[in-house]
């Protein structure tokens, strides 16, 4: 993306150039991370349309905010705690509001939406086929009677490979804190499976 | 290792291997796992099926599509322009001059230059009235020469200053048009027009880029353009025309995704008629499932355009789908 300069910048220099009014930069920096967030929203809310609100939300923070960010932690811990904000916002509702919103009702029975607008990770990948809708079913079910901190640093540290260290800076909490957390998510999640695998 | 020991141990490395598994141990913890899991059999077993259930973990991962991530690029594009255009709109000039002062970054720098631009401006306030300023009395032949040439409606001052004599000079930015012709795969040509496509001043450019992008609708830019168009642009006959350039690609998701919004939300019938036609023509078993649901939120939202209701009751009866419950 040709950038107000000209070259290509390093992450700093490339959040200070949006700071300074550079749109070129900033839409640089969100196509830096927006597939991840995308991801993680996906994956957390398993709706699109929140998937799709909680992207627009989280960019439009950064975009308003961004004079505020100083610095004091990297980019990507800043970005992580307003998604994360965000994601735990929705899935706290929904709680609330005990609604099934991951679920379509079509003449072929309960669909997940979610496979209707989603692409596989990895086509073709033999180890998806491993497993019967049955399993990927259940894996669903005990996921979602995860807390929503819970299922927050599974996903943080399972699908997006964060560091505990790092899911504690995200979530304002100490990496114990965030591991007992991953612990206590893991043991419900295995003991929810039982014999299925 | 004895039967009451090994019990113990086992269950505290049982409880372990997740964090073994994702390298969240201590070096000191993990040697004390590993050095268990060489000499026991049955946790080896368990660190067999920790795995399996991680890799289980990740058959359910889910891989937003690419057309999901340009609708959000899209979308957020156009909410960013919004943000930009839209506070500056409702500031009165010497709301954004000071908030253009007060900027932390700038601040400094411009400043000093604000207060000399307040200086000029009480300069020209005490000595030329509104009437003096734009009368050619006050200035020689030249510059009314000069003056007649700087057409307000492609020039704007850009800063004053008193020249010796009780002269004025003022420096204009002015926009001069300039004639470019190439052709539609030309990479400048391309970018210009997808820029015209989107420029919220103009719906007549707006409409006349769309015809022309419509004929080359078979790329993905472009196309991405026409939906981006079909989606949210705020004259009618500009999403008709994007929508008559997207009629060949009606069996592409992201098109039919556009096609739903169009036919769930304009406001426009005509639109909406065009739109739950090019959705249901030789629709393949898997986009029934999707447009069923979207013909019962129609229903369900009590649609009111006849042809529109009658078309969505048809066809649901048609695919042996429930009209009545939802």
């Amino acid at each position: 993306m040709p950038l107000k300069s000209g070259v290509m910048m390093d992450e700093t220099a490339l959040i200070r150039a949006a700071q300074d009014g550079d749109h070129a930069a900033f839409e640089q920096l969100v196509q830096a991370y927006d597939q991840r967030v995308l991801r993680l929203a996906m994956n957390l809310l398993r709706s699109p349309e929140d998937a799709r609100d909680v992207y627009q939300e989280a960019f439009l923070r950064v975009f308003r905010n961004l004079n505020s960010f100083r610095f004091d932690c990297s980019f990507h811990t800043w970005l992580y705690r307003i998604v994360t904000n965000l994601c735990l916002d929705h899935m706290r509702k929904r709680n609330v509001r005990k609604e099934e919103s991951s679920v379509l009702t079509t003449t072929d029975g309960p669909m997940d939406r979610m496979d209707t607008v989603a692409e596989e990770r990895a086509d073709g990948d033999p180890q998806r086929h491993m497993f019967s809708g049955q399993v990927r079913k259940r894996i669903k079910e005990v996921m979602s009677e995860l807390t929503p901190r819970e299922r927050m640093v599974f996903e943080l540290r399972h699908y997006q490979g964060l560091r505990l260290r790092r899911i504690g800076e995200i979530l304002g909490t100490t990496e114990e804190a965030a591991k007992n957390c991953l612990f206590r998510a893991t043991q419900k999640m295995r003991t929810g499976l039982g014999d299925f695998i | 290792m004895s039967k009451g020991h090994e019990e113990m141990t086992c269950t505290a490395v049982r409880e372990q291997l997740p964090m073994l598994l994702y390298g969240e141990l201590s070096f000191d913890e993990e040697e004390r796992v590993e050095s268990h899991l060489d000499a026991c059999t049955a946790c080896r077993t368990a660190l067999q099926r920790e795995k399996a259930v991680q890799n289980a973990f990740h058959a359910v991962e889910i891989e937003p599509s690419a057309s999901l991530l340009r609708e959000c690029r899209q979308e957020l594009h156009a909410r960013l322009m919004d943000e930009e255009t839209a506070p500056a709109a409702r500031m009165s000039w010497w709301t954004q001059f000071t908030a253009m002062l007060a900027q932390h970054r700038a601040g400094m720098v411009l400043r000093p230059v604000g207060a000399l631009t307040l200086i000029a401006l009480g300069f020209l306030g005490a000595r030329l009235t509104p009437g003096a300023f734009f009368s050619t009395g006050a200035l020689g032949r030249g510059e009314n020469q000069a003056m007649s040439l700087a057409d307000p409606q492609t020039s704007r001052v850009r800063y004053v200053e008193p020249a010796s004599g009780g002269r004025v000079q003022i420096v204009l930015d002015e926009t001069r048009q300039r004639v470019i012709s190439g052709q539609l795969d030309d990479v400048k040509i391309r970018s210009l027009l997808l820029a015209a496509a989107k420029d919220p001043s103009d719906p007549g450019l707006r409409a006349e880029t769309v015809d022309i992008l419509n004929t080359r609708a078979q790329s993905e830019d472009i196309r991405d353009v026409l939906i981006f168009a079909l989606r949210h642009d705020q004259n009618a006959g500009v999403r008709l025309k994007a929508m008559e350039g997207l009629k060949p690609f009606a069996q592409e998701p992201a098109v039919r995704s556009a096609l739903s919004q169009v036919l769930l939300s304009d406001a426009n019938p005509g639109l909406r008629t065009q739109a739950i036609d090019l959705l249901t023509e030789g629709t393949n078993a898997n986009q029934d499932r999707q447009i069923i649901g979207t013909l019962q939120e129609l229903l369900q939202r009590g649609e009111q355009q006849g042809y529109v209701r009658e078309r969505s009751r048809r066809l649901l009866e048609a695919m042996n789908a429930s009209v009545e419950t939802y």
